[in-house]
């Protein structure tokens, strides 16, 4: 018998029996949909990290404070770095072209009878050049802004508008923690970056971040919550990283571990690469597992249909089916409810895929690695999980399997 | 003249030590081709067992069975599947058909298993179903077939392969007197267009149209003579 009369005869026996069909396929069908749906969630989530670090441009190095073993315990980091830290590199390190530390807090911003929660940030100048900002109004504030711990803000774009809505800010009095600043500038809209949107903040010199709002709160001077370096090209970021280091552990007195640590972009996409692809890959197990319980439940129906058919495998085997026929017709039967399960399973999947995709803002893709993975695995299961069944039926006695009622 | 079957002292032993028993004990007989043959014989005298192992569902314990011109007796699975699917047909007392399927797709079944195209097995059962008087009736399901009507595509299944010998083990049991004859007539039609047709029945009406009887007890033949053409004369229980 050929394999087409094999997948027409399983055909029929499967769609003479729609309901048990499906009910069989479920569990298949939701293992695949889990597979697609979570690996493209979390390759999303990847993709949307890595498009994020990034945007900040190849140039960039950040100096975060705490040694590794603190960073791994807590959220609340040791305030080992400082300002004085920062214009140490400004200063000292001639592969490095701008330095912005960044001081900031969360804080109530009052104008007149309007008032809103939003991130307050100090920093320098060169945060606009480092990060690439710009002014869409007015002007960002200056070196000079700085030295004289000026009360002056720039507005994210965002923060402008549900503060004075339709109205000029430039030239106005706001109130950060009760203190008046003026309003200088509005920044062009930047978006959100890992979650937190850049528009919705106050941009303010970080002397008069330290001196007014948050206070001297480490011992070692003016804390900062971290500083992005820009080095001078691509070529020199290892050499900044490393002359970085160095003149850090001299001015921290580093005799053992780093109290801090000087990332680049390529390492920040690492971290999120190790992090996600462990991610992915839990999600994947939990999919997988899934999966094999969908397999079960194929061999458990297709053993109580082998028990129910007896008289029809007797019969088949009376008029010249062989024991091959037999195997095969059962394992058709299998890897067709595995399958049709996988292709049914991958495209709700990719359906979920799709609807994470548009109201997140992870750019999850189904990628075709996972469907072709998810249907041959299904398949594969529907060949596994059918072989025991498909045995006992091709094994029966005719005889035997004719007289039983 | 040609022998279709040809058992040689043929034993079959179920069960070993305490619980054997002999099904068959050293049965011989031979049935030529063109014969129409009756067995009969009490319950558990061993019919089925004869009628598996002439069928090739079954291997004998003992003795050899050469089945027209072959033996058989020590064949493999795998032969013994293509001997039931060209040389015989099987017709069975509950029919035996795929509910699944309809009349014609049963019957085209044998045919599949022998890899006949698909246009020539449609034809062949049409014809095998058109030759039972089921011309009408080729794409109802079993369920919307009288068991008269069932019982003649299961005979149609069992004649579409052209076999040399048709087995029936109890044919009319389920059927009642009216439909027990039209499967009756659709026999001797086959058996005149030269099938050998052996049959088991508990019926001596049935056994009563063939055109030979033989009586089985205990495992053993104990009589086999030709089927008196006289209705009325038939000595019912051998000597
Ligand atoms: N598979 C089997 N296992 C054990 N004993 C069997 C088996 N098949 C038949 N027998 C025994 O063999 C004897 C003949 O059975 P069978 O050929 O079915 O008789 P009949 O068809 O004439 O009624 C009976 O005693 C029966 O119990
Ligand atoms: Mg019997």
């Amino acid at each position: 018998m050929n394999l087409g009369e094999s997948l027409n005869m399983a055909v029929k026996t499967l769609t003479a029996n729609k309901l048990r069909s499906a009910l069989t396929m479920l569990g298949i069908i939701i293992g695949n949909a889990s597979v697609i749906t979570m690996v493209g969630v979390g390759q999303g989530a990847q993709r949307y990290a890595s498009e994020q670090f990034e945007s900040l441009g190849p140039n960039v190095l950040f100096i975060i404070p705490g040694s590794e073993e603190a960073r791994n315990r807590t959220i609340d980091l040791p305030r080992t770095l400082t300002l004085e830290d920062a214009q140490a590199i400004a200063s000292q390190v001639p592969t490095v072209t701008g330095v912005a530390p960044q001081l900031q807090t969360q804080q109530r911003i009052v104008y007149r009878n309007r008032n809103t929660n939003a991130l307050v940030l100090g920093t320098t100048p060169e945060f606009t050049v480092v990060r690439d900002f710009a002014v869409e109004r007015g002007r960002f504030f200056s070196a000079l802004d700085v030295q004289r711990a000026n009360r002056v803000v720039a507005l994210g774009s965002d923060l402008a508008k549900s503060l004075f809505g339709s109205q000029d800010p430039l030239g106005q009095e706001i109130r950060i923690k009760n203190i008046s600043f003026q309003v200088i500038g509005v920044m062009e809209p930047k978006g959100a970056f890992l979650g937190n949107n850049q528009d919705d903040v106050a941009y303010i010199p970080i002397t008069t971040m330290s001196s007014r709002i948050t206070g001297n709160t480490s011992p070692y001077g003016t804390e900062v919550s971290f500083i992005s370096v820009m080095a001078r090209d691509e070529a020199s970021i290892n050499a900044a990283q490393f002359q970085i280091r160095n003149l850090l552990r001299l001015r921290h007195k580093v005799t053992d571990v780093d109290d801090f640590a000087v990332r680049s972009q390529k390492d920040a996409l690492e971290i999120v690469g190790n992090v996600t692809n462990a991610l992915t890959l839990m999600l994947a197990a939990i999919a997988g597992i899934s999966l094999f319980v969908g397999g079960i439940g194929i061999m458990n129906i297709m053993l109580v249909s082998v028990r129910e058919r007896t008289q029809e495998i007797g019969l088949r085997k009376a008029i010249g089916a062989s024991q091959q026929d037999i195997l095969v017709q059962f394992m058709i039967e299998a890897v067709i409810l595995a399958a049709i399960g996988g292709i049914v399973g991958t495209a709700i999947g990719i359906g979920g895929v799709t609807l994470v995709s548009a109201v997140t803002p992870l750019k999850a893709g189904v990628s075709p690695t996972a469907v072709a993975l998810a249907v041959c695995v299904s398949g594969g299961i529907g060949l596994f999980f059918g072989v025991v069944p498909a045995r006992q039926a091709a094994k029966l006695d005719p005889i035997v399997a004719l007289r039983s009622a | 003249m040609q022998t279709i079957i040809r058992l040689e002292h043929i034993s079959k032993v179920y069960g070993s030590g305490n619980t054997e028993v002999w099904a068959l004990h050293d049965v011989s007989l031979t049935v030529n081709a063109g014969e129409y043959c009756a067995i009969m014989g009490p319950s558990g005298s061993g019919k089925s067992t004869a009628m598996n192992i002439i069928g090739c569902l079954d291997r004998p314990t003992e003795g050899s069975y050469y089945l027209d011109g072959m033996d058989v007796a020590r064949l493999g699975d795998n032969e013994l599947a293509q001997i039931r699917n060209r040389k015989i047909g099987f017709v069975f007392q509950q029919f035996h058909l795929l509910p699944q399927l309809s009349a014609i797709e049963n019957v085209m079944l044998p045919m599949i298993y022998a890899g006949i195209p698909h246009k020539e097995r449609q034809e062949r059962a049409a014809e095998a179903l058109t030759r039972v008087g089921l011309a009408n009736r080729l794409n109802n399901r079993p369920n919307q077939l009288s068991g008269g009507q069932q019982q003649r595509v299961a005979i149609a299944r069992a004649i579409v392969n052209r076999p040399v010998l048709l087995l029936a083990d109890e044919p009319t049991g389920a059927l009642d007197s009216h439909t027990t004859q039209e499967v009756l007539d659709i026999f001797r039609e086959l058996n005149a267009s030269g099938i050998t047709v052996v049959m088991v029945t508990h019926e001596p009406e049935v056994a009563r149209q063939t055109k030979r009887i033989v009586w089985f007890r205990d495992g053993q033949v104990i009589h086999d003579h030709l089927a008196p053409t006289n209705l009325g004369q038939m000595t019912l229980v051998p000597s």
